[in-house]
């Protein structure tokens, strides 16, 4: 190694090492620890215990059920709902555009107890306002919390309103980079605005939107707060109990570290799956 | 003459040891949740009285945050724990079987099987493991039904009248209809199995059995528990509630019943507003037949000292004096309702008194009455699993995905034993 070389790294070696201690250690570990059965100290090796339980456990199904159902629901939904709403902040007949930017922005600086708290109070069953105005306009109130799938539609709302904006403002970014001349030359051809929206704009959004949407189902892999604390921990009894949580409760509720290395392991293969596929389906064609 | 000398000394010497461990000083941190955590503030005064400089601060976390924070800390090696911890008896055990080295022995000092036989077999059993004391039995929970007296006279119910599930029934169906607004009671259906294990324990059935070597949550107690609550819910005289809802809703007068271990006494009364004085009172839990168990226990804690503790003499001072004597679990009796489950406690006058908040009736003297009847439970240290899986299946039935209760529970056992290992009772 070269002289150079050697004082870089060494410049570089307090971050590599809490790299390590912090990152690359506790990944080997728990990947060691999901062939033990970690049920009671001292902790054994015992290889198919978790890997096993996993394909036959209806709780784990349960979950990844649950987060496909998120993801195949809520993305498309948001990402759609991000790709208008970025047009419509583009559009040059909008006043106050920074102020609507930072509006729509604003749900992704707020803390998410603090919403989960808000949403919690506006969906009670008894005194929310959503209720409220369900009964109101003559609809029936809902129980959000004990219906299972007014639960998971509950969940879905919250992370859509949390989550467009900030997709909003990247495609936006994307919109603004797409080049004027483009639009001019299809007007000048009397190419229709909706038209113009297929066949221009979305296609020269792809990678921008590729990009949101694999974020999204990153993101969506790893849902936590919300269920766990608009939902209470995935209530009722499980039916918005996502991946994060399955693999939270493992961890900490009832201490069995082994299986929750598993699905950990398991989640992070199944979100890299997911992702080659976006880029599969998202691949430019030749 | 000798001998005497030897006594003298030897008296003067547990004398030093006392007046020694009275100049104890330092400063103690608990976690605990609730009226528990006001109830162990409560008793501060009296102990600081005897223990003038040992300070005394009651962190009021909550009662999951307890537990999450408590199996944190321990996993990380008692980083960031309290001197002294509150557990509830039916989580207790995955304490005591993941991190024995995460709390003090007991017995070491000063828990003697002599002070330990004052309190009940049935809180003590999820407490001791060999020879070793990790916590002391704090208090118990047996269940009584609170109601609103105004209420149930709108609808000309007398709560003596109600002997079975299916005359609860009746009369909330009666209360909801001479009560607009108000619904007969309220349960944490989507966050908890509370009714289930309350009726269930009623009728001698829990999750698993009392050694904890089988699981038993398809017995026929159990699976007649979850049906009741399905009628319930079915009738409309039950609708879903957590902790804080409930209480929102007793505040507001929504609700007129409220089931729950005899320590929600403390909750009512230190929560309602002034003008529900006088208008709450308690009656026996219903049974499934008129000649039925009308007897269960649900919560009930102890205390533990972690071995993170700096002071774990001082700790144990506090734990015993609030606990171990009369005077400390009184203290909680009377504030917030704690029931004792220090045996020498329930002779206390107290106990006997008819009470102005409750319409003058004698509460505790219903409410003590049943604990010779109530059936142990066993949490084990697979409570947590089997809890998830049976609230599950509890909302999967109430919505009407199983065909019965039985098969609700049938598929409920099958995935306990899937996770636990253990066999399925016959």
């Amino acid at each position: 190694m070269r002289a150079r070389n050697r004082i870089a790294y060494g410049f570089l070696a307090p971050y590599l090492l809490i790299f390590a201690v912090f990152w690359i250690w506790p990944i080997i570990y728990s990947f060691y620890l999901s062939f033990l059965s970690t049920r009671a100290v001292p902790w054994t090796w015992a290889p198919h215990m978790n890997w096993g339980r996993l394909w036959i456990d209806p709780a784990f199904w349960n979950a990844l059920r649950n987060t496909l159902v998120i993801l195949f629901i809520q993305v498309p939904v948001m990402i759609a709902l991000a790709t208008l709403l970025a047009v419509l902040l583009n559009s040059q007949l909008l006043k106050a555009r920074g102020i609507m930017r930072f509006a729509f922005f604003a749900p992704v600086v707020v803390g998410e107890v603090a919403y989960a708290a808000v949403f919690r109070l506006m969906f009670n069953a008894d005194f929310g306002v959503i209720n409220k105005i369900l009964t109101g306009v003559g609809l029936p109130a809902v129980s959000w919390f004990s219906n299972p799938t007014a639960a998971m539609a509950l969940i879905i709302m919250a992370v859509t309103w949390r989550w467009v904006g900030y997709n909003a403002i990247i495609i936006l970014a994307g919109l603004q980079s797409i080049p004027d001349d483009v639009y001019e030359a299809a007007t000048l051809d009397k190419v229709s605005k909706t038209k113009q929206f297929f066949f221009i704009t979305l296609p020269l959004l792809r990678p921008i939107i590729l990009v949101c949407v694999v974020l999204s189902v990153i993101g969506t892999m790893q849902l936590f707060a919300e269920p766990f604390l608009i939902t209470n921990r995935g209530g009722p009894g499980g039916a918005t109990e996502t991946l994060g949580l399955f693999l939270y409760r493992q961890g900490f509720t009832v201490l069995n570290f082994g299986y929750a290395s598993a699905v950990a392991y398991t989640i992070a293969g199944l979100a890299i799956i997911i992702s080659l596929i976006n880029f599969w389906l998202g691949r430019d064609p030749k | 003459m000798r001998v005497k000398l030897g006594c003298a000394t030897l008296a003067l010497c547990v004398a030093m040891g006392a007046s020694g461990a009275n100049a104890q000083s330092g400063e103690l941190t608990i976690w605990s949740w609730n009226i528990a955590a006001s109830s162990l503030e409560a008793v501060v005064e009296g102990f600081n009285a005897q223990y003038p400089d040992i300070s005394v601060r009651v962190d009021d976390l909550g009662n999951q945050q307890v537990f999450d924070r408590l199996l944190a800390g321990c996993a990380a090696g008692g980083a960031g724990l309290p001197d002294i911890v509150s557990i509830e008896n039916h989580e207790a055990e995955i304490f005591w079987a993941q991190f024995p080295d995460c709390f003090v022995n007991l017995r070491d000092l000063g828990y003697t099987e002599e002070l330990a036989s004052e309190f009940p077999d049935f809180k003590r059993t999820e407490l001791e493991v060999g020879d070793a004391a990790y916590a002391m039995p704090w208090d118990s929970g047996p269940v009584v039904m609170f109601y609103r007296r105004d209420f149930y006279e709108n609808a000309g119910v007398d709560p003596a009248s109600i002997q079975t599930w299916d005359d609860f029934i009746e009369a909330g169906i009666a209360i909801a209809e001479a009560n607009p607004g108000v619904t007969m009671t309220r349960a944490d259906l989507n966050g908890d199995t509370e009714w289930v294990r309350m009726i269930g324990n009623e009728q001698g059935c829990g999750f698993f059995s009392d050694d904890g070597s089988a699981i038993t949550v398809n017995q026929p107690g159990c699976v007649a528990a979850l049906e009741k609550v399905k009628e319930m819910v079915d009738a409309g005289i039950m609708t879903a509630a957590d902790w804080d809802e409930k209480i929102q809703a007793n505040n507001a007068g929504t609700v007129a019943s409220q089931m729950y271990g005899g320590w929600y006494e403390g909750t009512i009364r230190s929560t309602v507003p002034e003008d529900q004085h006088g208008l709450w009172g308690v009656y026996l839990m219903p049974s499934l037949d008129a000649n039925g168990p009308r007897a269960a226990n649900l919560g009930g804690s102890s205390l533990a000292i972690t071995s993170a503790s700096q002071n774990p003499e001082a700790a144990w001072a506090y734990v015993n004096y609030t606990l171990g004597t009369n005077e400390g679990q009184v203290t909680m009796l009377r504030e917030y309702g704690l029931v004792p489950s220090l045996l020498s406690a329930l002779d206390d006058p107290y106990v006997s008194e008819p009470l102005e908040f409750w319409g003058g009736q004698a509460v505790w003297v219903d409410i003590l009455g049943t604990l010779d009847d109530v059936v142990p439970s066993r949490g084990t240290p697979f409570f947590g699993d089997a809890d998830a899986i049976v609230q599950a299946a509890q909302t999967q039935y109430i919505n009407g995905a199983f065909e019965s209760a039985q098969a609700a529970l049938d598929d409920a056992a099958s995935q306990i034993a899937l996770v636990t290992g253990l066999p399925i009772a016959e």
